[in-house]
């Protein structure tokens, strides 16, 4: 199948999600060592570092994609072909028989 | 503000070098795990270390990048259909006992052995592992594309696949039913793999294509979903214990995030035994890499007698065949990703020119 590159580019959404991007990264790295050593206590403070890598995954993640969608890097297939799964076969139930 | 402070004998002071160099990394290392489900932690690793950063704070920020790019990585290829939810989770179960047990024999050697005996054993296991696993991947990587496009299922997959031992699991992404008692070694072994050298993708994704009998194209894909779990409980794990470094792990995903979805959208381009073909190179490269460093390990141990001159060279040379697995991994993926975007071009050319 043949690669059909998309119409319309989403400049827009890379743009926006590239500035939520570079505003998350700025808001931390403007407080660096300090949200480093808040991060650092443990114990509930644990929520700190997996909360940021979460919001980070989602929002640069939404960049990142956007910006592939932009330079025209897109997938091939929409879906993979599944393979059908072999079930077994059943088999025949004996019916039991008298012979008299 | 004081306890605010940086501790500095924990975390280290960034330098536009460190920055570039984890970001390169952290892009090159989402992309070989976005194509083969796993991948990068075993350079980043010894990456953080070598700019000064501890041992524990290295493993515990690459696992806090590891989980959210897994994540990102696993939603890309589940809109590609490739990703067996079921089956990963189902991984991801018996993988956490395998990283409990894989923890609880590295401390017994520890603690016997110390240190030195501990790193032997890393990269004694590393070594025996990559060069039987990869070197059974890249025989079949090889000798498989020759055979056209069309992946088979294993002879010993399909063996296990027709054995009854209830419960029957049904895997309809992956396409396969086989027994729930084959998907726990497998899942254990990834977890103990994952414990000992960080990499559990290198035996969890054979096993699933092996073992189990799943494609490489959804074993890789699903590998995602048991990284994403495992990263993230051993993430909570670690954090709670204030070991992440969340700088360091903010630049590497700045770079892998972007790698992760390159990677995923290359395995729509490729035929299913590049994914091998990568998978294996990386392996044996990296084998070599852990068998170079074996050496010291011996010397620490008092079991061979090496200068350590030559040992800082060694040294040095592991860490560089580390970075060329990755490259050359990077270069394979790529490579193949714009051969077949070249042909799609050249096919849509031609069906126009014969329209016109």
């Amino acid at each position: 199948m043949a690669h059909a590159p998309s119409d319309k580019k989403p400049v827009a959404q890379t743009i926006a999600y590239g500035i939520a991007t570079t505003a998350i990264y700025a808001g931390v790295f403007s407080f660096a060592d300090t949200i480093t050593a808040l991060f650092a206590k443990g114990a509930l403070w644990a929520a700190g570092p997996i909360v940021t890598v979460f919001a980070v995954s989602w929002v640069h993640g939404q960049f990142a994609h956007n910006l592939w969608t932009c330079l025209g890097v897109t997938a091939r297939l929409p879906r993979a072909e599944v393979r059908p799964t072999v079930q077994p076969v059943a088999r025949p139930q004996v019916r039991a028989t008298l012979n008299a | 503000m004081d306890n605010l402070l940086l501790d500095a004998s924990k975390f280290i002071a960034l330098t536009p070098e460190a920055i570039t160099f984890l970001f390169i990394v952290g892009f090159i290392g989402g992309l070989v795990s976005g194509f083969i489900g796993s991948g990068g932690a075993f350079v980043l690793t010894p990456g953080m270390m070598s700019l000064g950063v501890t041992g524990t704070v290295a493993v515990a920020s690459n696992m806090c990048h590891k989980f959210p790019k897994a994540l990102v990585g696993a939603i890309k290829r589940f809109k590609y259909g490739q990703v067996d939810i079921k089956l990963g989770l189902i991984m991801a179960g018996s993988a956490g006992i395998g990283v409990q047990v894989g923890i609880w024999i590295q401390k017994m050697i520890l603690a016997n052995y110390g240190q030195a005996g501990s790193n032997l054993y890393v990269s004694l296991s590393f070594v025996a592992v990559l060069v039987i696993v990869g070197g059974y991947v890249m025989y079949d990587a090889l000798t498989g594309s020759k055979e056209g496009d069309a992946p088979k299922v294993g002879t010993l997959a399909q063996r296990l696949q027709k054995i009854e031992l209830a419960p029957m699991m049904t895997f309809k992404t992956a396409g396969m039913r086989i027994s729930f008692w084959f998907t726990v070694p497998v899942g254990f072994a990834t977890g103990m793999l994952a414990a000992t050298i960080a990499v559990g993708g290198f035996i969890g994704v054979p096993g699933m294509i092996y073992v189990l009998g799943a494609s490489s194209l959804v074993g890789s894909a699903t590998e995602l979903v048991v990284a994403f779990v495992m990263g993230l409980f051993g993430t909570i794990n670690w954090a709670m214990q204030g070991m992440v470094d969340i700088r360091l792990v903010l630049i590497i995903l700045a770079g892998s995030l972007l790698g992760v979805q390159l990677g995923a959208i290359g395995t729509t381009y490729v035929k299913e035994h590049m994914i091998k073909l990568v998978m294996g190179t990386i392996m044996l490269i990296v084998a070599v890499s852990r068998g170079i460093a074996v050496p010291k390990y011996l010397v620490d141990l008092n079991l061979m007698q090496v200068s350590p001159s030559t040992l800082a060279i060694m040294d040095k040379a592991s860490f560089a065949f580390m970075c060329v697995a990755l490259l050359v991994g990077s270069v394979i993926i790529l490579g193949s990703m714009f051969k077949a975007r070249r042909a799609d071009t050249r096919a849509v050319a031609r069906a126009a020119g014969g329209h016109a």
